[in-house]
């Protein structure tokens, strides 16, 4: 406890003159901290320190998804260290370590044995180091947390005595190590706070924009407001002369809209000079074709193709023509979304310094070697020369999965041979995102006079970018309900796009999650079913549907969890118990994503003049056996699903002419705390493989409120955003 | 004889004409320099379309005209036109080939031109302009007026073709500032409230009516006579020069098209012809007497306590106040002060809600943005809500102009669409 | 031109055009970082800082216009009782995600206290919806601001 207050007075008195007299409440945290130099270091991520302070590192990139912590966690579980020993490092991007990513809520499948391992080959070796001092067998020494025990002597060593004879050991194969039982556990599935939050609520530099490198200057980047616009000519001259600014310079990028594009660089003394000086840019684009680049057009396209055949045929079960002939009600809904970008709260930013053919690079990325790899090929200069630093993110939501904003400084400190600090407004963020896709769903549907789904079609209209589909705007052949209903059909075709698109907060599902669960909840009303009955006979015996062997094969599809899911969420929101008030009604959805199951209950309230109220959310998921730490689970769920509600209801950008109409918050409205409902998160715990937890609690959201619209109003959404949508009574 | 009477005129206006804007390089010509003043390319150009080309959709009462191309291209332009089809256009209305412009272009002002610069605007047009190949667009008018004969009747009752007369009693200085607002400047063509007939009811500073402010494309163009309280009676020369520089000043700041006017035209004229507009603008006597605004702290008193309960005193601690503060102060020249600024206090509110609802677009001097906008508030607020902190805002600190209806909100909501906060810049090269 | 201002009880001086942001000016002069930029635009409160005690758009603050105003960041916001609390409450809570918006969310939050020492959910949703929270924490926000204010 000692260090972690001397770390928290000195980082205060550090930064700004103040300092705090009493410590912070404890927090039975670890602490933030780099091993000191008499530190032994066991392995790539432990340091023991003599005094038995542990360091861990921690090998991803935290934009707030809590794994700076989790990770630690799995490794001082199995280590077998106290907590409050532990001091966590962030790991710069480092061959050494592998998948240094934040993405797909893949850190806990991805990591839960491996960091494991990693702790249990360092106690083992502490136990090696014990038995070898002791002249005892390794197999009769035990440990407890920091200490090394010999139980037939009584002895016991501590692990900063032991730390630097362990270290000359061979390490041991992390396969054959053995792992703690889990009804062991101290510290996994303890609730355990985030170390950063002490330094989080005092304002202590820690984000991307807060990096500050000795020499820097500020920088600016305007780019054609046409994705992949070309520059023909500026008035870059002209802003050469303007207060403050010390260079100003075109660049010629290339064609990848992921990489360095187009655009004109102004660097100053301040960031307000760089930002004052280019908004007086004229610049001459070459915007090159937009026919039919428009919210608008699309829409009409879509439509258009909708009324002929799919393109191409992504899945064919059974005939849908005869199922529909045999079908005592058929159903038919047109349902959209449409185009998102990321808002993280934190505009992209990057801090590059080349020097010498080297470049050093402060990086808020959630990728960061693929934005190293950019930075080679852009700049001409191998990857040994360049250092990545990852700082924490402001919020990822899957933007900085991409580099733009890296390759962007990086190239603008080489032009201009000095530090240089690269931040965007909230504008070219909005402007020059990789969006989440829009999508046009044709559905058809009809079930039988028993209340059975028997014939199911789907037309999806999306987008390609070249000649490929874009990224993030296909659909799984397997896509529920597919494999549950005998006669089915999903089409697709495509329309072309010039905006770059990526994953946003779970890709392809955040979509197709509202469109595909928002007509399953229409179809349960045909056929005059309750939607949890309908669900559950939907998914009929608990088990699993493989998936088909590919390269996009997944684990399949346990209709057992899903059932559980939803038997939970409806137990826990009262479903089908409650007397509601009119204007008020329930919705339920439920999703299968990233590899976890969700269902999600909304009770929401409209009134008279169409005002929407989202009075609460109960969130039921199962992601496997362990909930590594519930404190952050719980927040992350609340998250997602609030993301979900929030999106829902007012995120939504439209083209025009080729360009984004939004530019910042007053277009593009996330939710607020007036707006944010109370969410009641609820876990099933089951005999599976933990998963991870960032995306899918937020697909069912999005339709659970859309129908539990449709159970206050009679009104069915099925164009998102909410906001545009008008709900009054007279409507 | 309106040539006789423009010779008459020039002697007094051509004395009054200053030396073009020192130090400018290159040096602006005369004709560069009255196109600025008249800010042609407001008009005569689309957003992100090349100048003077036209294409703007300029929407009247009576249904669309898109504006034409007056760069010297001779097929699509005016290249073919002599210096009489110029001078025949610019001050009766009469194209080339015969046709009557629509009074959207302001001819009647413009027929208060010099020969002068009737003809520096001529040989600026024909030479330093470059020729843009850009066909003109059909305009959208009903049947009726697309046969353009009607316009004749109109110019008969309506543009008067009367050239500028200086007045005598007036110095120079007055004089000059006179034909600039009436003439080039065409400032009536918003300020002045329209009749029955789409005509301007005054086109010089004989009338009352004149610049007595008007609603025009559901903006409402600020009163510019000597009213205390709506009007400019509270402003001072310099403050009137500032103004026509930067699009702001002590107490408001440009919005709606007045945007256009300071991102071309005004900011480019030079001191001695600002100051020549100040010296008329302070000459124009009151509508009527108003009760001069007076400050009154209550309101902010309030709201600093947290204890305004009017539901637009709560929409405006969410929406307004951290900008405005709740001193309604702002913090001019970078954000306008709400307390005893002209707009507010307009009797018509369109421009206060529309500036609430639709944001203000990037206002541009010389080239450069302000520092700060305004955002459109349309998607945040409500109608409800929109009329309420309006109607807060129009009687908080001191301030006393009337309520408004949700259903004004209601309908300008519908016939308006929000400011781009993209910078749209109209060069004139 | 040159101004001096009160920051944290301390005066400061900047050498910066007289319409610089006070956010950016805290940021890149004073090297105050914990004020964070959002938006620009006055949508998101991640720039709130107090003037005068009242919280104030950091971004929407010409530096001309700060005059003699008192400026407290959250980097001070600690040394009265109430941001003490606050900051107390988060970490009890374990509020944030990314943390981006915390600073802003605390500055407003102080404020609201210091008017409505037992805020309802009400008071809350009112005086907090002017921050956003990209990550949504807003249920923690909630029950962090009713533990403060149960201590401050
Ligand atoms: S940065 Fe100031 S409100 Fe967003
Ligand atoms: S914690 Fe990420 S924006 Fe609030």
């Amino acid at each position: 406890m000692l260090a972690r207050r001397n770390f928290l007075k000195a980082s205060l008195a550090a930064s700004g003159g103040l300092l705090l007299t009493t410590s912070f409440p404890s927090a039975r945290a670890a602490t933030l901290g780099k091993a000191a130099a008499e530190d032994v270091a066991l392995n790539a991520y432990i340091d023991i320190a003599p005094s038995g302070r542990v360091t861990i590192t921690a090998k991803n990139p935290e934009i707030g998804q809590g794994v700076k912590i989790m990770l630690p966690m799995l490794i001082a579980e199995e280590l077998d260290v106290s907590w409050d020993d532990v001091v966590i490092t962030q790991a710069d991007l480092d061959t050494r370590y592998p998948e240094q990513s934040a993405g797909g809520s893949q850190a806990t499948p991805r990591n839960w044995l491996p960091m494991r391992r990693v702790g249990a080959a360092g106690r083992q070796m502490l136990m090696a180091a014990a038995a070898a001092e002791w002249g005892v067998p390794a197999s009769e020494c035990g440990t407890r947390p920091g200490e090394v025990l010999h139980a037939a002597s009584g002895r016991s060593l501590s692990y900063g005595t032991l730390a630097a004879k362990a270290a000359a050991l061979p390490v041991p194969g992390l396969d054959s190590v053995k792992l703690k039982d889990p009804k062991d556990f101290r510290i996994i599935g303890k609730p355990t706070r985030n170390i950063e939050v002490p330094r989080i609520v005092t304002g202590q530099p820690m984000f991307g924009i807060d990096v500050s490198v000795p020499g820097m200057l500020y920088a600016v980047f305007q780019k054609c407001d046409v994705h992949g616009g070309r520059l023909v000519r500026s008035n870059v001259a002209e802003i050469r002369k303007l207060p403050g600014v010390r260079a100003a310079f075109e660049v010629k990028g290339g064609r990848d809209l992921r990489g360095l594009l187009d655009g004109v660089a102004v660097v100053a003394e301040s960031w307000w000079q760089a930002n004052r000086a280019r908004q007086q840019l004229d610049i001459v684009w070459d915007e090159g074709d937009i026919t039919g680049q428009s919210s608008v057009a699309f829409a009409a396209t879509a439509a258009e193709l909708a009324k002929g055949k799919p393109a191409d045929i992504l899945r064919r079960d059974g005939d849908v023509a005869q199922g529909f002939a045999k079908a005592a009600h058929v159903v038919e809904a047109a349902y959209s979304y449409p185009f998102l970008s990321h808002i993280d709260l934190e505009p992209q930013n990057c801090t590059a310094h080349f020097a010498d053919g080297r470049i050093e690079i402060w990086a808020p990325t959630q990728n960061p070697a693929p934005g190293s790899a950019l930075v080679s090929r852009t700049l001409g200069i191998p990857e040994t020369a360049i250092k990545v630093h990852m700082v924490r993110a402001g919020g990822g939501f899957g933007r900085r999965l991409s580099n733009d904003y890296m390759v962007e400084a990086a190239w603008i400190s080489k032009v201009v041979g000095a530090p240089v600090k690269l931040v965007w407004t909230r504008e070219d963020d909005m402007r020059h995102d990789l969006y989440r896709p829009a999508g046009y769903h044709h559905f058809k549907a009809g079930v039988d006079a028993s209340g059975r789904l028997v014939a199911f079609s789907d037309h999806f209209v999306t987008f390609r970018e070249g000649d490929a589909i874009a990224n993030s705007a296909d659909m799984p052949a397997v896509e529920f309900p597919a494999r549950l209903v005998e006669n089915l059909e999903y089409g697709v075709s495509m329309m072309r796009l010039r905006a770059p698109t990526g994953p946003l907060r779970a890709p392809r599902s955040n979509g197709l999650g509202f469109a595909f669960q928002g007509f399953l909840d229409e179809l349960a009303h045909a056929a005059g079913r309750d939607p949890v009955a309908f669900a559950r006979d939907l998914l009929g015996a608990p088990r699993l549907l493989p998936d088909p062997p590919g390269p996009r094969q997944g684990p399949g599809f346990d209709t057992g969890r899903m059932r559980g899911v939803i038997d939970l969420v409806a137990e826990k929101s009262g479903w089908g118990k409650t007397a509601l008030p009119k204007g008020t009604g329930m919705g339920l959805a439920y999703y299968f994503s990233h590899l976890g199951y969700f269902a999600e209950v909304v009770q929401a309230s409209v009134s008279p003049a169409g005002e929407i109220t989202v009075d609460k959310v109960w969130v039921a998921g199962d992601i496997g056996s362990q909930i590594i730490n519930p404190l952050n689970a719980e927040n992350q769920a609340q998250g997602a699903a609030l993301d979900g509600i929030g999106t829902a209801l007012g995120h939504g950008l439209t083209i025009e002419a080729g360009k984004i109409v939004q530019g910042n918050f007053d277009t593009v409205l996330p939710l607020r705390m007036r707006q944010a409902p109370p969410v009641e998160v609820h876990f099933n715990v089951t005999n599976h493989p933990p998963t991870g937890l960032g995306e899918p609690a937020l697909p069912p959201a999005i339709p659970a409120l859309v129908n539990a619209i449709f159970a206050a109003t009679g009104k069915r959404i099925r164009s998102l955003p909410i906001k545009d949508i008008d709900l009054s009574a007279s409507a | 004889m309106i040539r006789f009477v423009f010779a008459v005129a020039f002697a007094v206006v051509a004395a009054a004409t200053p030396a073009l804007a020192a130090g400018d390089t290159p040096p602006v010509s005369r004709g560069e320099y009255l196109a600025r003043a008249g800010d042609c390319v407001a008009c005569h150009s689309a957003p992100g379309g090349q100048a003077f080309a036209g294409g703007l959709r300029m929407a009247t009462p009576l249904g669309v005209i898109t504006t034409t191309n007056i760069t010297p291209d001779a097929e699509t332009g005016i290249g073919e036109y002599s210096l009489e089809d110029f001078e025949r256009a610019m001050r009766r209305g009469i194209a080339k080939d015969g046709h009557h412009l629509y009074p959207a272009m302001p001819y009647p002002s413009y027929a208060k031109l010099t020969d002068a610069d009737i003809a520096a605007l001529y040989a600026y047009f024909m030479r330093e302009v470059a020729p843009v190949h850009q066909a003109n667009a059909p305009s959208e008018m009903p049947r009726l007026l697309r046969q353009r004969w009607p316009l004749s009747i109109w110019n008969a009752l309506f543009a008067p073709q009367a050239g500028f007369t200086p007045d005598p009693t007036k110095d120079a200085s007055w004089n000059r500032g006179a034909y600039l607002v009436e003439g080039p400047g065409h400032c009536g063509a918003c300020h002045t409230a329209r009749g029955w007939a789409w005509q301007e009811k005054a086109l010089d500073w004989h009338s009352a009516a004149f610049l007595a402010g008007a609603n025009l494309d559901d903006w409402s163009a600020s009163n510019l006579r000597r009213n205390v309280a709506t009007g400019l009676g509270a402003w001072s020369k310099a403050d009137i020069v500032t103004f026509l520089k930067t699009g702001h000043n002590q107490h408001a700041t440009a919005y709606g098209s007045m945007s256009d006017v300071i991102g071309n035209s005004t900011p480019y004229l030079s001191d001695e012809d600002l100051g020549a507009i100040a010296s008329f603008l302070v000459s124009l006597p009151a509508t009527h007497d108003e009760t001069a605004f007076q400050y009154d702290a209550a309101s902010a008193q309030a709201l600093l306590a947290g204890k305004a309960e009017a539901p637009g005193a709560k929409v405006y601690s969410a929406a307004c106040q951290s900008c405005h503060l709740a001193t309604g102060a702002g913090a001019p020249p970078f954000m306008p002060k709400l307390a005893g600024n002209p707009t507010v206090l307009d009797p018509d509110p369109a421009s206060l809600i529309n500036v609430v609802l639709n944001g203000a677009a990037p206002l541009l001097a010389k080239g450069r943005p302000d520092a700060y906008r305004m955002p459109q508030l349309r998607q945040q607020l409500n109608d409800r809500q929109i009329a309420d902190v309006v109607s807060f805002i129009r009687g908080a600190w001191g301030n006393h102009a009337g309520a408004v209806a949700v259903e004004d909100v209601a309908a300008l909501r519908a016939r308006t669409s929000p400011s781009s906060d993209r910078v749209v810049l109209l060069r004139m090269h | 031109m040159s101004y001096t201002i009160v920051v944290n009880g301390v005066q400061r001086s900047a050498d910066v055009d007289g319409e610089t942001p006070l956010l950016w000016v805290l940021r890149d002069t004073l090297d105050l970082k914990g004020t964070k930029f959002g938006c620009g635009a006055a949508q998101c409160g991640a720039c709130t800082v107090h003037m005068d005690g009242h919280p104030t758009r950091a971004c929407q603050t010409p530096i001309a216009s700060v005059g003699d105003g008192r400026i407290t960041t959250i980097e001070a916001i600690g040394e009265s009782s109430i941001g003490r609390a606050l900051q107390e409450a988060w970490i009890e809570h374990d509020v944030p995600q990314c943390g981006y918006c915390q600073a802003g969310q605390i500055m407003t939050a102080a404020h609201l206290l210091s008017q409505t020492p037992k805020p309802t959910d009400a008071d809350i949703n009112e005086a907090m919806s002017g921050n956003l929270c990209r990550c949504a924490t807003y249920t923690r926000i909630r029950a962090a601001i009713k533990t403060a204010a149960g201590k401050a």
